[in-house]
């Protein structure tokens, strides 16, 4: 046991440096007393927790954290799936195709969302201009200031930033499953939802469970979509924990409480992953 | 030969452990040149291009350091939106903490004790210049902590062309004039707005302040934050009372200032209030547009406006760089190099000798007025900081339906 430590221990030494210790730090730090530029000022016990708690609008930040990653995920799903079936196909021009997919993945998220918001601006969005132009509208409609609208804005704009990713990882698992399935499926007479359905989606499962966690975390922590299209939006109502631990943060000068909001953060999103796993068992095989 | 190697191995990957830990919390990383003859300021930038805050501090420096021969000023500048998370990782370590920092509130960095007292930085002459307003509101229990750099007051700034256009013959004094104004403002159409009012979430505390101030309000009564009063509601429902009107941009609780100053200086909006460095964007971006300035509209027509300064603060550290740093301040403070530099960043003077050389200056002269009547935000208290972070959150929700009182009340329980 004891000689397999020379070999394991710059692993062990890497988890513990890039996991184990900032996970401590964040749970220590919350229970500091900070001041708004990080002096510490001594032990807070659960004061920042207490604060926390006390923001009467956190159950329905707490709310519209789930909407949020529950709708871009799974539409970001369900789109992508489509997409990769179609991309798996082989027709003239595939190759551009499937680059043009990638566009969005290299662009940078602030970048894009930017170029979003100022489509959608009521007075120099060209978005805006087009309905006005054709007359569907007298003046430009605040799609990204009110907070219900940008709120759905930003779900479109995650799910387009996202289906890149998910698409290419549902894409490699097409490309894994070997043809002769679906051959045998065709002649047995299965119709062509019938063999997606029972053939090809227990064989994407590994690639859907990647897609899917990483998804969860990647918009659960998003923090720059929502940021630039709700940001300067009045009060707590398009806000998802990340974007409120930011705002504690940028606008309320609450190092302490932001401390104590990013452990309940981190709590979350295990928790959410714990149910994912748990309720889906995406490591489980395929039935032979 | 195997022992080594792994030795080697181990070491490598501790090494690397190390350098990941230490780089990822953002500890250690020095400043370079740290002596006592070198001094690390730390600024914001107000405006770009060839006249602008760097191309000023740069000559500013430049000619410091040619009349004082072996002394140097880094100069590290930053915008405003990062500035205070720059500031908040630089002070975690002596070693990368600014010896002077220009921002806008001191007050927590006095009461932690890490500020210099002004007079230990600048010379007595320097302390008798600036004006006895701003002073005190640079001062903590007493003692002037901070130097204020310039100030920043509000005015009614009105398109005279819309004015005529919708046959509304003067500016607007009262509330209820204002109102009537800008209603009779929106309904020329064509997407122009009477009044632009920024709840967003940028600076809804400023725009809020001069309609509470202008019903008699204040957000402290020296020792407390006092938020839910009901002059303060007064001026919370006057702002309701002209977005019931319909007189203001769509959406004022996303909206934010610079979105409102822009729409003016296209023609898009009848009133706004305007900063100094309105006038030069005006200038600069659309000259022809037809404008006035006005005091701010109150409920009683008495004017009262905000007025914000920015400040200077040198940070003691060991103390050893007192010489260096009031060198420098002084040499900034000096009467031409101090307007050269409030001139082209368009802002009001704080001393009197800048406010006598630059009497003929357009800004100046547009914003005189509004100095003696100016109302400052309680920066000296250590709770305004959340108070000012739930007006920026909270106030807009007014233009969703909120009710002021409610808002008051929410913002209250946020500095308690």
């Amino acid at each position: 046991m004891l000689r397999a430590v020379p070999w394991l221990g710059p692993a062990l030494l890497l988890i513990v440096a890039i996991v184990a210790f900032p996970v401590g730090y964040m749970l220590w730090t919350s229970t500091r007393d900070l001041s708004a530029y990080g002096q510490d000022r001594g032990p807070a016990g659960l004061a920042n927790f207490r604060a926390l708690f006390d923001i009467g609008e956190l159950g329905t930040v707490l709310a519209h954290t789930v909407v949020w990653v529950v709708s871009v995920v799974l539409i970001t799903l369900v789109l992508s799936a489509g997409l990769a079936q179609f991309l798996n196909k082989d027709f003239p021009g595939r190759t551009a195709v499937r680059m043009a997919i990638l566009v969005p993945w290299a662009a940078s998220v602030v970048m894009t969302t930017t170029i979003f918001y100022y489509m959608l601006d009521p007075d120099v969005g060209i978005a805006n201009r087009f309905l006005v132009d054709i007359g569907l509208l007298d003046r430009g409609y605040g799609f990204t200031k009110q907070p219900t609208q940008a709120f759905l804005v930003a779900i479109g704009v995650a799910v387009f930033v996202s289906i890149p990713f998910t698409t290419y990882t549902i894409l490699a698992g097409l490309q894994s499953i070997p043809a002769e399935i679906e051959e045998a499926g065709r002649v047995d007479g299965a119709g062509p939802w019938q063999r997606y359905r029972y053939l090809t989606l227990p064989q994407l499962r590994p690639a859907i469970a990647v897609a899917t966690v990483i998804n969860i975390i990647n918009v659960f922590n998003s923090l720059p979509i929502l940021q630039v299209i709700t940001g300067s939006i009045a009060g707590f109502s398009a806000d998802t924990t990340t974007t409120l631990t930011f705002k504690l943060i940028r606008q309320n000068q609450q190092i302490d409480t932001a401390a104590a909001m990013s452990v309940l953060n981190f709590a979350l999103i295990v928790v959410i992953i714990a149910i994912y796993v748990k309720l889906v068992r995406p490591t489980r095989q395929v039935d032979a | 030969m195997k022992r080594p190697l792994h030795r080697l191995l181990t070491g490598a990957a501790l090494a690397t452990g190390l350098a990941v830990a230490v780089a990822s919390c953002g500890f250690g990383s020095n400043d370079s040149a740290d002596s006592d003859t070198t001094i690390n300021f730390l600024a914001p930038v107000y405006s770009d291009g060839a006249t602008g805050t760097k191309a000023l501090w740069d000559g500013i420096i430049a000619d410091f350091e040619r009349q004082n021969p072996g002394l140097k000023v880094n100069l590290q500048l930053e915008s405003w939106n990062s500035i205070n998370d720059v500031v908040r990782t630089k002070l975690q370590s002596p070693s990368t903490t600014p010896d002077i920092l220009n921002i806008d509130a001191y007050a927590s960095f006095a009461g932690d004790g890490m500020l210099y007292p002004a007079a230990e930085v600048v010379s007595p002459q320097v302390l008798a210049d600036i004006q006895p307003g701003f002073a005190k509101n640079a001062s903590l229990d007493g003692t002037q902590y901070a130097l204020p750099l310039f100030a920043s007051t509000r005015t009614l700034f009105y398109n005279t062309d819309l004015f005529a256009r919708a046959g509304v013959a003067a500016p607007p004094k009262t509330w209820s004039e204002l109102t009537e104004a800008a209603a009779k403002i929106q309904a020329l159409g064509d997407g122009v707005s009477g009044y632009g009012l920024p709840l967003g979430s940028e600076e809804a505390q400023g725009e809020t302040s001069i309609w509470t101030f202008g019903a008699g309000g204040d957000w402290s009564n020296g020792g407390d934050i006092t938020v839910d009063t009901p002059a303060n509601l007064e001026g919370v429902r006057a702002m309701r009372t002209l977005i019931d009107a319909n007189a203001t941009q769509p959406n004022p609780g996303a909206t934010d200032r610079k979105d409102v100053i822009n729409a003016f200086i296209q023609g898009k909006v009848g009133m706004i209030e305007g900063l100094p460095p309105t006038i030069g964007q005006i200038a600069a971006k659309n000259p022809e547009l037809k404008y006035a300035t006005a005091p701010s509209p109150t409920k009683s027509g008495q004017p009262v406006t905000l007025g914000v300064a920015d400040h200077l603060m040198a940070f003691k550290k060991d103390g050893r760089k007192t010489e260096t740093i009031k060198k420098f301040l002084d040499h900034f403070y000096s009467a031409s190099v101090y307007a050269n530099f409030v001139k082209h960043e368009g802002f009001i003077p704080i001393t009197q000798s800048g406010a006598a050389e630059l009497a003929q200056d357009p800004v100046t002269k547009a914003f005189a007025a509004t100095l003696p009547v100016a109302k400052f935000y309680p920066s000296n208290n250590p709770k305004w900081a959340a108070a000012q972070g739930a007006i920026r959150q909270q106030m807009g929700t007014i233009a969703q339906g909120a009710d002021p009182a409610q808002v008051l009340a929410r913002i209250q329980e946020a500095a308690k």
